[in-house]
C-alpha cells in the first residue's frame, strides 16, 4: 500500500504524463522514432557492400593457344571476374585501366603455351587497379586462387600421365587451408554493417530527441514555469528522460525486427540482454544529448552542436568499419565510445550467440558511460536551473 | 551586379560574426577529414589468431613461424586441450588455426595434410581477407617445406596499378576530401537561406529592389567564397595527410571542383529557399548531403556494390562524381579521357539545383 501512495503521491507522475502528452501530440517526432531506424538500417545494408564480385577483367592473349584459353576461362568460371574486353595489346589494356573502364587485366604472354609444353613455369601478368585497395587485395587473392586450382588440376592431370610408375611422386601434395567460417558463413557484409547501424541509431535518435525536447523548454522559456512548481530539477528532468526513453525501447524492438526481417539476420542469443543493452544504450544517447542541450540556448545551436559530437561517435565505434583498421591510438579512445561496446554486444547476441558471461565487460562499460555521461549532463542541468 | 556583391558581402559579414558557424564552416571540416580520415580503414593488420599446434613437430612449428612472419596477423599459442571457437566466441581472436596431429608425418609421406582455419565471420570483409591470406601462407610454407615438389606450372604476376603499395591512404583521402566538402558548404548555405525565411527578413528582401536571381546569386557566390577557403585548407589537409598529389593535369580537377563547390552550395539554398525552419533544414542536410554522400558516393564501398533499385539516387548526388575525378586526380591519373563527364554531370546538377532554388523564390511573394 505504501508503494502504491509512493506511486500515485508523487510530483514525477504528473511531469512524467504531461511530457507523453506533448510527445504525443509531436507528429514530427513520432515520423523521427519511426523513419531512420527503418530506412537507414536498410539503406546501409543494402549500400554498404564490400563484397568483391564481377571483376571488369581486360584480356591480353598474345598466346592464342588452347592453354591460355584454359587459363582465361579458369578466370571467368570462378565468378569474381567477368571478362569484359579483349585487347590486342598491353598498351591499349593500360589505356582503358587508366581510364577507368577496367577494374583488372590479364596478359597471357606469346610464349605461355610453348613454357607449359616443356615443363617450365609459364609466368602471367595480372594488372589490378588499386585505387580502392581492399577490393583489389581481395581481387588479386582471388586471381591467386584460380591460378592455384588451375595449378592443381594440371599437376593431378599432368603428374599421371608423365611417369606412371613413381605413384608417390604423383601423390605429393602439400599443406592445404581448409577454412570454415563462423556465425556467418556467407559473408554477408550487410550482417556487419546493419548489427552496427542499431547501436549508431540509438545513440544517434536518443541524443536528437533528447536534445530537442530540452531546448524547446528553454527557448519557448517553458522552463521557468517548470520551476515554479514544486519538482525538483532531478524530477523534472527524470519525467523528461523516462517517456522518451519508453519510445525509444520500442525501436530497438523495430531495429531487430527489420534487420531480421530484410537481411535475415539470426537470433542466436538473448533478446532479453540485446533489449537491455539497447536501453542503456539509448540512455546514453540521451545523456549525450541533454549534455549538449546544456550548453545551446536554440534547437540551431543544439543541432550544429551534434556535428562536433555525432560523426565521431559513429564513425570511430567500429559499427561500420572494423575497430582494428584504425590506428593503435584511436582503437584505446573508443573503448569510451557506447556505439563500440553496443556493437560487440549486438554481434555476440545476434551472430554468435553468445551470453552474458563472455559479454559482461562490454555491458559493464555501457552502463559506466551511461551513468556518467546521464549523471553530469544533470549536474549541469541542475546547475543551470538554480 | 552591384547587388549581387552587396548581398554577398551582408551574408560573408554576418557569417563571420557567428563564431559557432564559423567554426562549423572552418575547423570542423579539418578535424573530420582528419579523424575519419586516420580512423576509417578496411584493411586490417595485427589480427589476433590462436595457433592449436596438435603435432608439436619442427614442420607444424614452422607453419606457425610462417604464419607469425605475416603483418595481418599477431599469433598467440593455444593450449590442446582447449576449444580453438571460445576464442572467436570472446572475440579475444579473429581467427583460429588448428594444425591436426601427425602433420609431419603426413606431410613427409607426401600425404596431402588439411590445417583447420576458422574464422570469425561477424565481419565479412575482414574474413575475405584473412581466407586470402589463409591460402597465401599455406602456399608460401609449402614453397619453403619443398620447393622442388610444389614448383608450379602456372604463377600470376601480381601488379597493383596507379597505387603499387595498396596503400589504403590512397583510397580514403581523397573520398573523404569529397564527402567532407559534400556537408559543410551546403549546410552553411541552407542555414543562411532558411534563416531568413525563419525570421521572416525575407520580407525585407521581397521589398527590397533586388531580383530572387540576384539575391541567391549573392548567397551562393558568399558561401562560394567560404567554401573556396574550405577546400584549399582541406586540400592543404590532405596534402600532408594522406600524402597525396596530382598524378596528372590538375585542370580537370579544377574545374570539377568549381562546379562541385558550386553545386553543393546551391543545393543547400535550395533546401534552404524550400525549408523555411533552420532545425528541419540541418535534419534535411544531414540526411542528403551527409548521409547519401557518404553511403552511396562510393566512399568506402563501390557504387556497383549497390542493387540497382536505389543506385539511380547515386546519379543526384555531386559527391559521386566528385570522388571519381579525385580519385583519378590523385591516384589513377587518367585526366580528361577518363573523367570529362564528370563537370557536365556536376554542371548540369548545379543548373537543376540552383533553377529550384530560384523557382521556389522568383515570385518574392509569402504564400499564404
Amino acid at each position: 500500500m505504501r508503494l502504491l501512495a509512493w506511486l500515485t503521491d508523487n510530483r514525477f507522475w504528473p511531469l512524467f504524463m504531461k511530457e507523453l502528452r506533448q510527445i504525443k501530440r509531436n507528429r514530427k517526432l513520432v515520423v523521427m522514432l519511426i523513419m531512420p531506424p527503418t530506412v537507414n538500417l536498410v539503406l546501409l545494408g543494402f549500400a554498404m557492400n564490400s563484397e568483391v564480385k564481377n571483376v571488369q577483367l581486360g584480356v591480353v592473349d598474345e598466346s592464342r593457344t588452347a592453354e591460355s584459353r584454359e587459363l582465361i576461362s579458369a578466370f571467368v568460371e570462378g565468378g569474381a571476374f567477368q571478362l569484359a574486353e579483349r585487347f590486342e595489346s598491353g598498351e591499349a589494356l593500360g589505356r582503358a585501366l587508366s581510364a577507368g573502364q577496367l577494374d583488372g587485366g590479364l596478359v597471357v604472354p606469346q610464349d605461355y603455351a610453348q613454357k607449359r609444353a616443356r615443363g617450365q613455369t609459364a609466368e602471367v601478368q595480372i594488372l589490378v587497379d588499386s585505387v580502392n585497395s581492399n577490393r583489389a587485395g581481395i581481387a588479386a587473392g582471388y586471381a591467386a586462387r584460380v591460378v592455384a586450382a588451375l595449378n592443381a588440376k594440371l599437376a593431378a592431370a599432368g603428374g599421371g600421365a608423365a611417369v606412371s610408375s613413381r605413384a608417390s611422386d604423383v601423390a605429393r601434395a602439400g599443406a592445404e587451408p581448409r577454412v570454415a567460417v563462423l556465425y556467418n558463413p556467407g559473408l554477408r557484409t550487410s550482417w556487419f554493417i546493419v548489427t552496427g547501424t542499431i547501436g549508431i541509431l540509438m545513440v544517434l535518435i536518443g541524443s536528437l530527441v533528447a536534445s530537442a525536447s530540452m531546448v524547446n523548454e528553454k527557448e519557448s522559456g517553458t522552463i521557468e514555469q517548470l520551476l515554479m512548481t514544486p519538482a525538483g530539477s532531478t524530477e523534472i528532468i527524470a519525467a523528461k528522460i523516462a517517456p522518451i526513453m519508453l519510445l525509444l525501447s520500442a525501436d530497438i524492438l523495430l531495429a531487430v525486427f527489420v534487420v531480421r526481417l530484410v537481411f535475415d539476420v539470426p537470433v542466436r542469443g538473448s533478446l532479453m540482454l540485446l533489449y537491455f543493452a539497447g536501453m542503456l544504450c539509448v540512455l546514453a544517447g540521451i545523456g549525450i544529448g541533454t549534455f549538449i542541450a546544456t550548453f545551446t540556448r536554440s534547437q540551431t545551436q543544439a543541432q550544429l552542436m551534434s556535428f562536433f559530437v555525432n560523426p565521431p561517435v559513429s564513425m570511430l565505434s567500429g559499427a561500420t568499419t572494423p575497430i582494428e583498421g584504425m590506428p593503435y591510438w584511436l582503437q584505446q579512445v573508443s573503448y569510451v565510445n557506447p556505439v563500440r561496446h553496443f556493437s560487440t554486444i549486438a554481434r555476440g547476441v545476434l551472430l554468435k550467440g553468445v551470453g552474458l558471461d563472455i559479454l559482461y565487460p562490454n555491458v559493464l562499460a555501457l552502463t559506466a558511460f551511461t551513468l556518467v555521461i546521464v549523471g553530469a549532463s544533470v549536474w549541469r542541468f541542475r546547475k543551470q536551473l538554480s | 551586379m552591384k547587388r549581387i556583391i552587396a548581398q554577398t558581402r551582408k551574408e560573408l559579414t554576418q557569417t563571420f560574426r557567428d563564431r559557432l558557424t564559423l567554426a562549423l564552416a572552418l575547423a570542423l571540416p579539418l578535424a573530420q577529414m582528419w579523424l575519419i580520415g586516420t580512423a576509417i580503414s578496411l584493411s586490417v593488420t595485427d589480427l589476433r589468431v590462436v595457433v592449436q599446434d596438435m603435432d608439436q613437430t619442427p614442420l607444424s612449428r614452422r607453419y606457425a613461424e610462417v604464419l607469425r612472419g605475416s603483418l595481418t596477423f599477431e599469433v598467440v599459442p593455444l593450449a590442446a586441450d582447449e576449444r580453438p571457437e571460445r576464442a572467436l566466441d570472446t572475440g579475444d581472436a579473429h581467427a583460429a588455426v588448428v594444425i591436426p596431429e601427425h602433420f609431419e608425418r603426413d606431410l613427409r609421406r607426401g600425404a596431402g595434410v588439411e590445417v583447420q582455419w576458422l574464422l570469425d565471420g561477424a565481419d565479412a570483409n575482414t574474413a575475405t581477407n584473412m581466407r586470402n591470406h589463409a591460402n597465401t601462407i599455406t602456399a608460401a610454407f609449402n614453397r619453403q617445406f619443398a620447393p622442388e615438389a610444389s614448383r608450379p606450372a602456372v604463377v600470376a604476376k601480381e601488379r597493383f596499378w596507379f597505387n603499387p603499395g595498396n596503400d589504403e591512404d590512397q583510397f580514403v583521402g581523397p573520398g573523404i576530401f569529397a564527402v567532407g566538402l559534400a556537408l559543410f558548404p551546403p549546410l552553411l548555405a541552407a542555414l543562411a537561406v532558411s534563416r531568413e525565411g525563419e525570421q521572416k527578413t525575407i520580407l525585407q528582401v521581397y521589398v527590397s529592389s533586388i531580383s530572387a536571381f540576384e539575391y541567391l546569386l549573392g548567397k551562393i557566390l558568399a558561401f562560394l567564397i567560404i567554401a573556396a577557403a574550405e577546400w584549399s585548407l582541406t586540400l592543404l589537409l590532405a596534402v600532408l595527410l594522406f600524402g597525396l598529389w596530382f598524378k596528372g593535369d590538375p585542370t580537370p580537377f579544377l574545374v570539377s571542383s568549381f562546379l562541385f563547390l558550386f553545386c553543393s552550395v546551391a543545393f543547400g539554398a535550395m533546401i534552404g529557399a524550400r525549408i523555411p525552419d533552420r532545425a528541419a533544414a540541418i535534419q534535411a542536410i544531414q540526411n542528403t548531403c551527409f548521409l547519401l554522400s557518404y553511403l552511396l558516393s562510393g566512399f568506402i564501398f563501390p557504387v556497383s556494390n549497390i542493387p540497382a533499385g536505389v543506385r539511380w539516387v547515386s546519379y543526384l548526388i555531386p559527391a559521386r562524381y566528385y570522388i571519381e575525378v579525385a580519385r583519378d586526380t590523385f591516384v589513377r591519373g587518367g585526366g580528361w579521357a577518363a573523367v570529362w563527364y564528370v563537370p557536365v554531370a556536376l554542371g548540369a546538377l548545379s543548373a537543376v539545383y540552383f533553377a529550384s532554388a530560384w523557382a521556389r523564390m522568383r515570385h518574392m511573394q509569402v504564400e499564404a
